[in-house]
Order: structure tokens, then C-alpha cells, then sequence
């Protein structure tokens, strides 16, 4: 589309976003809806066995029943705490290790293979060796959540790192600046917006570890509770978990891409 | 990506073509095989205890071993199966479902949020319950399968239509082509790199998700096996597995860049 032609039908574009958007949230909510009203009426009218199936009153109940009970705040505390620490423990590794490949060759193809194996390997598979070596609990979790974060920020940071525009980075050598300079003053905000898209990818990542780590090596946690609950069929406690998991996934994936076009906003289009 | 690091190679100084061709894999095997030397010598030296770490040479005679007594072909064979009674469903529906989002506005708008909650969930939290629900047996792991590779699907499927270009469709309505023909002729060819795409990120999802099924509670298949074997107290088994279901992904992935260059090759073979 010209330029003309995007100015000129800016305003009547603009209402019709707004009522695309309202259009869109009315029928998003509806979804929600049906969905949850289908469910519940299918419990209420016996086509679902409640124990198995459970239904939104249930998981209501069973909500505030380990609301009051101070289990359910004792472990999103947990997850949460795991959560950051393997995020941003893979967010400082992972950029390091990113620039540090991206600014010499040897160590960005030496390094490659091991990333990809991290990359493309089942990592939850090693979990019995990480604890072997970690033990149980905690830490591993936050290895686990970790190990799986790193290799997203590491590929996407030497993505970052490679977009930089080389005419940049001989500026401030001809001003003599060092290697220091070069990092700080080009290549990290160059890179910003790839980094910013690798830790977005990770979040979902980093939390993808938690509850495998937890399910799997930990006796605490909202991945702990889901399987604890099932193995006691007590399936309303784990949808319990299991909402307040995705209620996590999505608010974290929200507010990264609300920083994530902010950190965009300086750049010139 | 290629042309920034196009850009970025042309702006080094010119070096003998020969060996820059070379010297990345050259670097990497290198690389790989100086990682694997020192294992080996930590290892089996025991300068860090071996069932901790186990070494390569370990790792190649258990592999052997496990080949051997029958245990790994019985238990890759359940897990391979479940994977494609789970995939090939997967794939099928995700494309039409993909589809029918794409042509519908309103439609796509009603799943949005359903999808973004399943899409950016951990898709592992949800093993508990589908094994509540569809049991401990293979049904509860071809489900997994199929949920953790339908969503990107779909949701590249949908994205992948929506981007094809108007130009191609009224091109192919202009040549007298009915709704069937500009879905087969026109929007059908021009997703194809999308709905690749989603069946990729399909492939690594539903891996994870199966083995970790697996882990959870199963009868047979390699995670079964790890949960086996993680009781052994010994690294090499679980070593052997790991390396079993990597090469398991990259087999797929690879077979499917095959079969999109085959498929597509109007693209250049990419």
C-alpha cells in the first residue's frame, strides 16, 4: 500500500480497528464462555463423571479451598521462585555466551554443535542424571528450567549480534573505542530486539522446565501439586494448578511483549 | 538471516574461499571430538566417579548391550508408534482446522484466546490429567501427542493462509477458478512454507510431551525405560536414551525438509 493511501484511510481504518477489536474481544470472551458453560452444564446433566472430569464449580471451590488452606500461595511461591531463577540465570548466561559467540568465529562454531544438541534433545530425558548430580528439589528444577531457557537467548543473541551493522562498530574503533565500547555502545542495544525475542521464546520455555522439573524431581510446586492431585484423582485440584499455570504463561508472554516493544521505540523505522 | 550474514561476511576481509567453507564443520567436529576425548578420560579414569557421568566408550557398549537383550527395539517400537498414530492425526486436522480459522474471521476469533492459553501453556502440565482421563496405557500418550502437535499447526496453518498474497488469489479467480480450485491452486501452495513450519515446531513439541507421558506412568516405550533405568543409579543407560530420542527428532525433522523440498520445490530445494 502507498504512503498516501495509508494516511488518507487512517481515519476510517481506525474505526473500523475499533470495532474489528470489540468485535474480536466480545467473541474471544464468548469462547471462553461457551466453553466453560458447555462443561459445566455436561457435569450438571451427568454426561461427565465429575470425579474424572470435574467442572468450573468444582475447580472454584477447589480454588478457594486451597486458597484459605495457604497451600496453593505456598506453591506458586515455590514455581515462582524456580521460574525466575532459571529465566534469568539463562538470560545472563545466554546473552554472554551469545555475544561471546557472535564476536569470534572459533567459539561461535565450536559451541554450535552443543547448542543444537541442547536445542533438539528431549533435555527432560536427562533428569535422572541431573539428579544424581543436584539432588532432589530445587535445584534442579532450576537447572532443568535453565538448561532449556539458554539455548533460545544463545541462538537468538547471536542472531542479535550478527544483524549488527559492521559500519557501526568501525565508527567507534576510528573513535578508539575498545571492546568494551564496542559491546556496550553497539553491539548490546543492537541487539536488543533479538534478545528481547529469544527471552520471550524462553519464558515459555522456562516455565515449560519448572513443571517438568517439578512433576518430575520435586516434592513442591504448582508441577508437583498437578500430579500429586491426579495420582489422587482429585482432578479439581489439578485444573486448579493446571489454570493458574496458563494463567502464568500468558501474563508473562503479555508483559515481555509489552517490554519488548517498548525497548523497540528509540529505533528509527 | 541470510542476508544480514551475507552482509556481515562481505564486510570481513576476503579470505581463501576453501578453507572458509570448511572451516565451520572443521571447527565443530573438532570442537565436538575434544569434548568427547575429555569425557572419556574423566570418565573412565573415574577422576569423576562414572555412574555419575559415565564416558563415550561406556555409553556405546551399554547401548549395545540394551540393543542386544531386545529391550530397546520392543520399547522405541511402542513409542514410535504412538508418535505417528498421534502426528499423522495431528497433522491432518491441524491443517484443515487451520484452514477453516483462515476463511472464518469470526470463527478465529472465537478460539483465540482458547489457543493462546493452550499455545503458550506448558503443554506437559496437562500429562496428569489426559492420563486421568484416557488411562496409563498407549491412549493417553497418543493424545498427548496429538494435542502438543496440533496447536502450532493450526495456528501456522491459519497465519501461513492469512499471509498469502491477494495477487495469487486473483490471479487464480481471474482464470475462471472456483472457491475448491483457489483453495487447492492458490492458498493451499502459497501456506505450504507456513504449515511446514508449524509441523516442525509440532515435531519438538510432541517429542517432549510423549516421552515425559511416558515418564509419567506407561507400561512400554523409552520413557518408560528412563524411569526404569533412573532407579540403576548408573548415567550411560540414560545417556543411551537421551541420544535414542535426539536422533529420533532430528531424523524427522530432516525427513520432513526432505519431503518439503520434494513436495514444494518450486521454492529452491531451502
Amino acid at each position: 500500500m502507498s504512503d498516501a493511501a495509508a494516511t488518507e484511510g487512517a481515519g476510517k481504518s481506525a474505526r473500523r480497528r475499533t470495532t474489528d477489536r470489540r468485535e474480536r474481544l466480545l467473541l474471544g470472551a464468548l469462547g471462553i464462555i461457551l466453553l466453560f458453560g458447555a462443561w459445566q452444564l455436561a457435569a450438571d446433566w451427568g454426561l461427565l463423571n465429575p470425579t474424572i472430569g470435574s467442572s468450573p464449580t468444582l475447580i472454584a471451590r477447589a480454588f478457594v479451598a486451597q486458597w484459605q488452606s495457604g497451600d496453593l500461595l505456598a506453591d506458586l511461591r515455590v514455581s515462582m521462585g524456580e521460574f525466575a531463577a532459571g529465566f534469568l540465570l539463562a538470560l545472563v548466561v545466554g546473552v554472554a555466551l551469545g555475544i561471546a559467540m557472535g564476536m569470534s568465529r572459533i567459539l561461535e562454531y565450536a559451541v554450535d554443535p552443543f547448542i543444537w544438541f541442547l536445542y533438539s534433545s528431549p533435555l527432560i530425558a536427562l533428569y535422572p542424571v541431573i539428579v544424581v548430580w543436584l539432588g532432589f528439589g530445587t535445584t534442579t528444577v532450576i537447572a532443568v528450567s535453565f538448561l532449556l531457557t539458554v539455548v533460545s537467548v544463545v541462538v537468538n543473541t547471536l542472531a542479535g549480534v550478527r544483524s549488527v551493522e559492521p559500519m557501526l562498530v568501525r565508527a567507534v574503533r576510528a573513535f578508539g573505542g575498545g571492546r568494551r565500547a564496542i559491546i556496550t555502545k553497539v553491539i548490546l542495544p543492537a541487539s536488543v530486539p533479538l534478545i528481547a525475542a529469544g527471552a520471550r521464546i524462553g519464558l515459555g520455555r522456562a516455565l515449560l522446565g519448572v513443571v517438568l522439573g517439578e512433576m518430575f524431581s520435586s516434592n513442591a510446586g504448582l508441577g508437583f501439586r498437578i500430579s500429586y492431585y491426579a495420582g489422587r484423582l482429585r482432578t479439581a485440584d489439578v485444573f486448579v494448578a493446571l489454570l493458574l499455570l496458563i494463567a502464568i504463561g500468558l501474563a508473562t508472554d503479555k508483559v515481555f511483549k509489552h517490554i519488548e516493544a517498548r525497548l523497540q521505540r528509540w529505533r528509527p523505522r | 538471516m541470510t542476508l544480514l550474514r551475507a552482509q556481515v561476511s562481505a564486510a570481513r576481509p576476503r579470505r581463501r574461499a576453501s578453507f572458509a567453507r570448511i572451516e565451520r564443520p572443521l571447527i565443530g567436529v573438532l570442537a565436538v571430538a575434544a569434548f568427547l576425548a575429555a569425557w572419556q578420560i574423566v570418565g573412565s579414569r573415574e577422576i569423576i566417579r562414572s555412574d555419575l557421568i559415565s564416558y563415550p566408550s561406556e555409553i556405546v557398549a551399554t547401548f549395545i548391550e540394551m540393543s542386544r537383550s531386545g529391550e530397546l527395539g520392543a520399547n522405541v517400537t511402542v513409542t514410535l508408534i504412538e508418535f505417528v498414530e498421534g502426528f499423522i492425526p495431528a497433522c491432518l486436522f491441524g491443517v484443515a482446522a487451520g484452514l477453516a480459522l483462515a476463511l472464518s474471521r469470526r470463527l478465529r476469533y472465537l478460539v483465540a484466546p482458547l489457543f493462546a492459553a493452550l499455545y503458550s501453556a506448558p503443554m506437559i502440565a496437562f500429562v496428569p490429567v489426559i492420563v486421568v482421563w484416557f488411562g496409563v496405557g498407549r491412549e493417553s500418550k497418543i493424545t498427548m501427542v496429538f494435542l502438543a502437535a496440533v496447536i502450532p499447526i493450526i495456528i501456522n496453518t491459519a497465519a501461513g493462509v492469512n499471509e498469502v498474497s491477494e495477487a495469487w488469489i486473483r490471479a487464480v479467480r481471474a482464470f475462471g477458478a472456483g472457491r475448491r480450485q483457489i483453495i487447492a491452486k492458490a492458498i493451499l501452495p502459497g501456506a505450504f512454507p507456513a504449515v511446514m513450519a508449524g509441523i516442525r515446531l509440532g515435531i519438538g513439541r510432541s517429542i517432549v510431551s510423549l516421552v515425559a507421558a511416558e515418564m509419567y506412568v506407561s507400561i512400554f516405550g523409552i520413557g518408560r525405560l528412563i524411569q526404569v533405568y533412573s532407579n540403576s543409579g548408573k548415567a550411560a543407560p540414560i545417556f543411551v536414551l537421551v541420544g535414542i530420542i535426539s536422533t529420533f527428532g532430528l531424523v524427522c525433522v530432516n525427513a520432513l525438509r526432505t519431503l518439503e523440498a520434494r513436495l514444494a520445490p518450486w521454492r529452491g530445494g531451502r
